[in-house]
């Protein structure tokens, strides 16, 4: 199966003219144009998913530069002010040699934001034709990026206990700061970018990749 | 399919539906139990902390407003969205449809509410905001004393009881089951 020439045609509901509701699963004939068992909108293809998918990742991928740049807190201590932006907050970590939590921050704020943009890139890109991956990856990849992407809130959650907690007058305060915003918005966007995209495009081009021999009618992705 | 068996798709290998055993009784029990939980979780002491003298103390209301109140208030609704607003829907949710499933019922709007469940889901952040707590900890650890509070307990205690609510049912389970109760 990690050869596309390989990839067994089977039959598809599409062809068939039957949706599968995004909500509930139920399979229904399209032109019912609302699902019988929990009334959600039919669609055959998320409606302009690629457009959507690719409009939310340029958005975050805008964000991410004052996400990173910018302190995502404030922390003054007796009349001494120190911003801290994410990267600053984790290299603290690690020269305490609070080795895992660094490697945690990391992970979720760093690692993990960058991963989910270049996946879903890549995944538009299959969707688009312009990459041939193996099938097999590609179910994994996406199962990916809607799994961990939740994780990188991990960051604003910590500002908002240092907020809440940190609130000692004079002595010492903690306020949020622009990149906590900005941060937020990536982690936001992406997730709405993973739902926007509908996997079954990419199923939709390995068919018509393996298809190419015979040449069909396009299929219209409403 | 027999009880506790899964379908797997011939394309990806992803598996596509799962009949899990016992599942409207344990998705009734977690989300009532979650429920409980949620309400311990805002009454008691979440955690405390205490440097040169003053007191301070966390709770999820006030983690969200603090930042509603310093100046961000888009991250502040962030907060209370997904440590508050989605576990609570998630919840009250499953426990109105599935709590009338194990009669072989469908409490009145049932369909909208489970259509809501599946749009709630990925922001139930619950279990993030724990590990945030977590790095909270290692980050203020030597600058001052901390105390953990009952609502600690029941927070880390929701987050398992909001897990074991969301596997316990597939999705295509609950929908089959519904349109059984609604004819």
């Amino acid at each position: 199966m990690n050869n596309p020439q390989k990839f067994p045609s089977l039959p598809r509901a599409i062809d068939h003219g039957l949706a599968n509701c995004e909500v509930c699963g139920k399979m229904t004939q399209v032109l019912a144009r609302r699902c019988p068992r929990c009334g959600t909108a039919l669609h055959l293809r998320k409606p302009a998913s690629l457009q959507r998918t690719v409009a939310l990742l340029v958005a975050a991928c805008v964000l991410y530069l004052p996400a990173n740049m910018l302190p995502i807190m404030t922390i003054s201590e007796l009349g001494n002010v120190m911003a801290s932006t994410i990267l600053e907050g984790m290299v603290e970590f690690w020269h305490r040699q609070a080795y895992p939590i660094a490697i945690v921050i990391f992970v979720a704020s760093i690692m993990i934001p960058i991963v989910k943009i270049v996946a879903l890139v890549w995944l538009c890109a299959a969707a688009a034709g312009k990459v041939r991956p193996s099938p097999r990856i590609l179910g994994r990849i996406y199962w990916f990026t809607e799994l961990l992407g939740r994780w990188s809130m991990v960051d604003i959650f910590v500002v908002s206990i240092l907020v809440a907690l940190v609130q000692f007058g004079a002595y010492m305060t903690v306020t949020p700061g622009p990149g906590a915003l900005a941060f937020a918005g990536v982690v936001v966007l992406t997730m709405f970018a993973a739902m926007s995209f509908d996997p079954r495009m990419l199923w939709d081009r390995l068919e018509k990749m393996t298809a190419t021999e015979s040449p069909e009618p396009d299929t219209d992705h409403e | 399919m027999p009880e506790g068996s899964a379908a797997r798709c011939r394309r990806c290998g992803v598996v596509l539906y799962q009949n899990r055993a016992a599942s409207l009784v344990r998705v009734t029990a977690f989300s009532l139990t979650a429920l409980i939980l949620m309400g311990i979780v805002n009454t008691f002491p979440f955690l405390t902390m205490s440097a040169n003298g003053i007191k301070t103390e966390l709770s999820l209301f006030r983690a969200a407003c603090e930042l509603i109140r310093e100046g961000s208030p888009a991250i502040g609704w962030c907060v209370a969205m997904f440590t508050m607003i989605a576990p609570l829907v998630m919840a009250g949710g499953m426990l109105y449809v599935c709590g009338p499933l194990l009669f072989g019922r469908a409490a009145p709007g049932a369909r909208h509410v489970a259509r809501w469940l599946g749009h709630t889901e990925p922001w139930n952040m619950i279990e993030v905001f724990l590990l945030g707590v977590l790095v909270s900890l290692m980050k203020l650890g030597k600058m001052a004393d901390l105390y953990f509070g009952v609502g600690f307990w029941a927070f880390a205690a929701l987050m398992l009881c909001m897990a074991a609510a969301v596997a316990g049912i597939d999705r295509n389970e609950l929908w089959d089951r519904l349109e059984v109760a609604a004819e």
